[in-house]
């Protein structure tokens, strides 16, 4: 695995890929850093870190968009497939090379808190806590597109679906917080799910009697569950995209409490988009 | 040392490879031969890990490829039909990458790198990135990565492809080399090669193995006639009318003249029939002087042709 991850952090620094992510986010950080802090004059650092985070949405699709639609199309998957090495140890060494890349340009922005320390006081633990926030939503983020990129071979939709993606991420609690909370729209919106879980069931594994069977079993456990908890499906439909948040879990982290819930929240949220890519990498295997 | 039963592969409704068996032992070198788009790549995908098959099994040294794929992808070496090389690596790189993810301890992986890029002749190279090298050096950096760590099987997808005569001949000659402590198995869709390479042959077509044997004895066993090559000192009517007068002749046709005043005749006979003797006869009593006499054996190329042009397997017992 960590040829994998050596070689994915050295081939970001063979193109421009690499340095063009280094360059755009250190430029943000640079430019957020003097307006927020030297012309305001304030020690408060988490500010530019938040600040900044809507510039993930530009930059990850770049780190991520070659990881394995390049694989695919030059067909040098069938090196990383055909040597004695598990798929998840692929994903994984691609994920971290893609995190490392990250994690550079944050140690390298940390000649500012650094700075901002010589001139004033800088609350260091809630510093270090944004960092964290600032890496593991960054991380969430890689692993999203990872996942994109290993469903084509085309690096140019890789790029633009993780961009759509990342977007509709970003703007999910203003989707939520427009979308109707009474408990028949959610019960609509959970009989939706199930026959969207029974038709991607279907489109997998091409069996209409378990399909069929899923779909049933789904809509009288709905039922059953209106009977028993009607509540359960008020506010459903805000409920579920809330899972999706990323950016709301980050809001503890911009006031420098370091949280374990949003913590587990992220990793385990890449850990579900690298599940995902190993998943697919399967499939494509199977058909 | 590789064993196939049943291995079928669908791509949706399309069948690409149709419940082939077969077995290579130790040692051996395979040719594995059959126009474009017959299954020979997805068969080798399959046996190699890269692809699942739809059913049936393949072996590697006894370890199933599906159930333990790290043990048995451990035993072999893979030079897809396209080499996976990245164009942004120099050659050593490369070779440091493949070895470092096939497992290769570090202190074997110097004197490794060096041995097999000495063997397939990409010293010279080593230090210039993959991209930048001419196609027969891209195909010797493949099977240099095929090479690391000294498999026990290795699977080369069309390896001549895209090479140059010499480096063709170079290639031959460096597989038959490697087949001395390897079990190889060899794609192809050019003819000479497998006959040039292989001891036994298996020819398939549409996903189904249709012949499998030596090549000596894929053209014996197919060659149900004898045909020969006749140069006469004679006008071509006489000639004809000649031969027709014989008994055992099958066919004969006329080739034209190719040296003045003779006439070039291909003559086929019956089955296990010899017609060397009565032809020499018949011609010396007419005294025309038989200038050349030559026995055509069925080629490869016949035999492909044949093969692959028949809707059934050219019989049961071929096809193991």
């Amino acid at each position: 695995m960590l040829a994998v991850i050596k070689k994915e952090f050295l081939t970001y620094f063979k193109s421009m890929t690499g340095y063009i992510f280094m360059a755009c986010l250190l430029f943000f950080v640079g430019l957020f850093f003097v307006m927020n802090n030297l012309l305001s004059m304030s020690p408060e650092y988490n500010g530019v870190l938040s600040n900044i985070t809507f510039v993930f949405m530009l930059v990850v699709p770049i780190l991520t968009m070659r990881l394995m639609a390049e694989e695919a199309r030059q067909k040098t998957d069938q090196l990383l497939l055909t040597s004695p090495i598990s798929l998840t140890k692929i994903v994984l060494g691609k994920y971290l090379g893609a995190v490392s890349v990250l994690f550079l340009t944050l140690v390298i922005t940390w000649i500012y808190p650094v700075i901002l320390s010589t001139m004033g006081s800088v609350n260091w633990p809630e510093v270090i806590g944004g960092y964290i926030g600032f890496f593991l939503f960054g991380a969430a983020l890689i692993a999203v597109g990872l996942f994109i990129s290993s469903t084509t071979d085309n690096q140019v939709i890789a790029a633009v679906v993780t961009f759509t993606a990342l977007l509709l991420l970003w703007f999910i609690d203003v989707i939520a917080q427009s979308l109707p909370t009474d408990r028949t729209s959610g019960m609509i919106f959970a009989g939706i799910l199930i026959a969207a879980i029974a038709f991607i069931f279907y489109m997998a594994a091409k069996n209409l009697i378990v399909s069929a069977g899923i779909l049933v079993v789904g809509l009288l456990g709905e039922l059953a569950g209106y009977l028993l908890k009607p509540t359960f499906f008020d506010g459903l439909i805000g409920k579920v995209l809330n899972w999706f948040s990323l950016l709301s879990r980050y809001e503890d982290f911009s006031m420098g409490i370091l949280n374990i819930s949003p913590i587990i929240y992220y990793l385990s949220f890449s850990g579900v988009f690298l599940f995902l890519t190993v998943r697919m990498l399967e499939k494509k295997r199977w058909s | 040392m590789i064993q196939v039963e049943n291995l079928t592969k669908r791509f949706g409704q399309h069948v690409a490879v149709d419940s082939i068996n077969f077995t290579v032992d130790p040692g051996e070198i395979l040719g594995f031969l059959g126009p474009n788009g017959a299954g020979k790549s997805t068969t080798m995908n399959i046996l190699t890990g890269y692809i699942s098959a739809t059913d049936g099994k393949a072996l590697i040294n006894g370890i199933d490829i599906l159930e333990q794929p790290e043990e048995a992808k451990k035993k072999i070496g893979y030079l897809p039909e396209f080499p996976p090389l990245y164009g942004d690596m120099t050659v050593t790189e490369y070779l440091d990458f493949v070895s470092d993810i096939k497992g290769i301890k570090a202190a074997d992986k110097k004197k490794g790198m060096d041995r097999i890029m000495d063997l397939v002749k990409v010293s010279e190279v080593r230090g210039r990135l993959i991209r930048n090298l001419s196609k027969g050096y891209r195909q010797r950096v493949g099977l240099a990565q095929a090479l690391m760590g000294n498999p026990e099987v290795l699977i080369l997808d069309e390896p001549t492809v895209g090479l140059d005569p010499k480096q063709i001949i170079e290639m031959r000659n460096l597989i038959k080399e490697l087949g001395k402590n390897h079990t190889i198995i060899l794609s192809s869709h050019i003819l000479p090669e497998v006959s040039a390479v292989c001891e036994r042959v298996i020819i398939i077509n549409r996903g189904r193995i249709v012949a499998s044997d030596t090549p000596e004895n894929l053209s014996k066993g197919l060659g149900d006639t004898s045909r020969l090559t006749l140069r006469i000192a004679a006008p071509e009517k006489q000639v004809l009318r000649v031969v027709n007068e014989l008994q055992g002749i099958k066919s004969v046709v006329s080739q034209g003249s190719r040296e003045p005043d003779t006439v070039d005749i291909v003559v086929e006979a019956d089955n296990n029939v010899d017609i060397r003797r009565p032809l020499f006869h018949a011609f010396s009593r007419a005294s025309y002087p038989i200038l050349m006499m030559k026995s055509m054996g069925l080629t490869l190329e016949d035999i492909f042709l044949q093969v692959t042009t028949q809707e059934n397997p050219v019989s049961d017992k071929e096809v193991q």
